[in-house]
């Protein structure tokens, strides 16, 4: 399996995220906190934020990942301005990342 | 079966990611059948992109000790609310659909005290009216294998990481469309979500 170039991550789009970023994969600049990845997505992408991401699942290597929460603790730290770092999950070097839409086997 | 990949798997690691599309490895159809065998379990999982063997499922689950043996055998149909459907495909992301699928099978298992467990999904353009699901299960009386059937294909319905893209008759191939399961009941009918 290729290896992303260094300082990046991998990120997979299946079913109407690959239709609408017209990719199967590409590799992003990391490190990014898990909760900017919609934004970031969203600047590339306009409008997948509410057409599809809204109804998909995020997994990092494998494991789902709550990035509403992530939101939630980013907008939190930028508010309180208090210097504090929250535990915030941070997608890594190296990593990969799977937008999974609502799936149809069977 | 033949294989084809946009891009060759040695060509895209030099490329710059930001200005080629790549093809990823679980996209590559060198790399199938991919599966999960676990003999100690008697579960066997699978996701291939050749025609679904009926036989082959049922020698997984096959067991001297089975008074019962429950199969389920999902085809493609030929409409879809209404519209006729020219063709159909799966695509998977295969590590992720692969655990999920051994998940759902050990559940099941322990829950009903199954013998064995085999799920099969097939990927890629699948004609109208053949499989593309096949679940075996085999216990030791009726009861248990016929209820962990049903429930195994309600799980991999609700959760595999596996999507269908239906394209229609009379339409292009670009306008087709990706399905979701949570949108439909057992029976057909569409289910709102409120």
């Amino acid at each position: 399996m290729a290896q992303a170039p260094t300082g990046t991550f991998q990120v997979h789009y299946f079913a109407s995220a690959s239709s609408y970023t017209n990719r199967q994969s590409e590799s992003l600049p990391a490190p990014l906190p898990l909760g900017k990845l919609f934004e970031v997505l969203e600047s590339k992408y306009p409008g997948i934020g509410a057409k599809v991401l809204t109804s998909c699942g995020v997994s990092v290597n494998l494991e789902y990942v709550d990035v509403e929460e992530e939101k939630v603790k980013l907008r939190d730290m930028e508010a309180a301005q208090d210097g504090q770092s929250r535990a915030l999950v941070i997608i890594k070097d190296g990593d990969e990342v799977a937008i999974i839409p609502p799936v149809s086997s069977g | 079966m033949g294989v084809s990949t946009e891009t060759s798997r040695d060509s895209y690691a030099s490329v710059p990611s930001e200005t080629k599309d790549s093809t990823p490895a679980h996209l590559d159809r060198s790399t199938f059948p991919r599966t999960v065998s676990l003999p100690d379990e008697r579960i066997h999982i699978e996701l291939t992109y050749d025609p679904l063997s009926a036989d082959t499922a049922l020698s997984y689950t096959n067991s001297p000790a089975a008074g019962a043996n429950v199969f389920f055998l999902g085809t493609t149909r030929n409409t879809f609310d209404g519209r006729a459907v020219a063709q159909l495909s799966y695509t998977s992301y295969p590590p992720l659909a692969l655990r999920t699928l051994t998940e759902i099978a050990r559940q099941s298992k322990e829950k009903h005290g199954l013998i064995a467990v085999s799920i099969s999904h097939r990927l890629g353009t699948v004609a109208v009216g053949e499989a593309s699901i096949l679940i075996a299960v085999s216990s030791g009386h009726r009861r248990a294998a016929w209820r962990a059937g049903e429930e195994i294909l309600d799980e991999c319905k609700a959760k595999a990481e596996i999507w269908k893209r239906e394209e229609f008759v009379g339409s292009k191939p670009e306008d087709g469309e990706w399905r979701a399961n949570k949108d439909w009941d057992g029976e057909g009918n569409l289910v709102s979500h409120q």
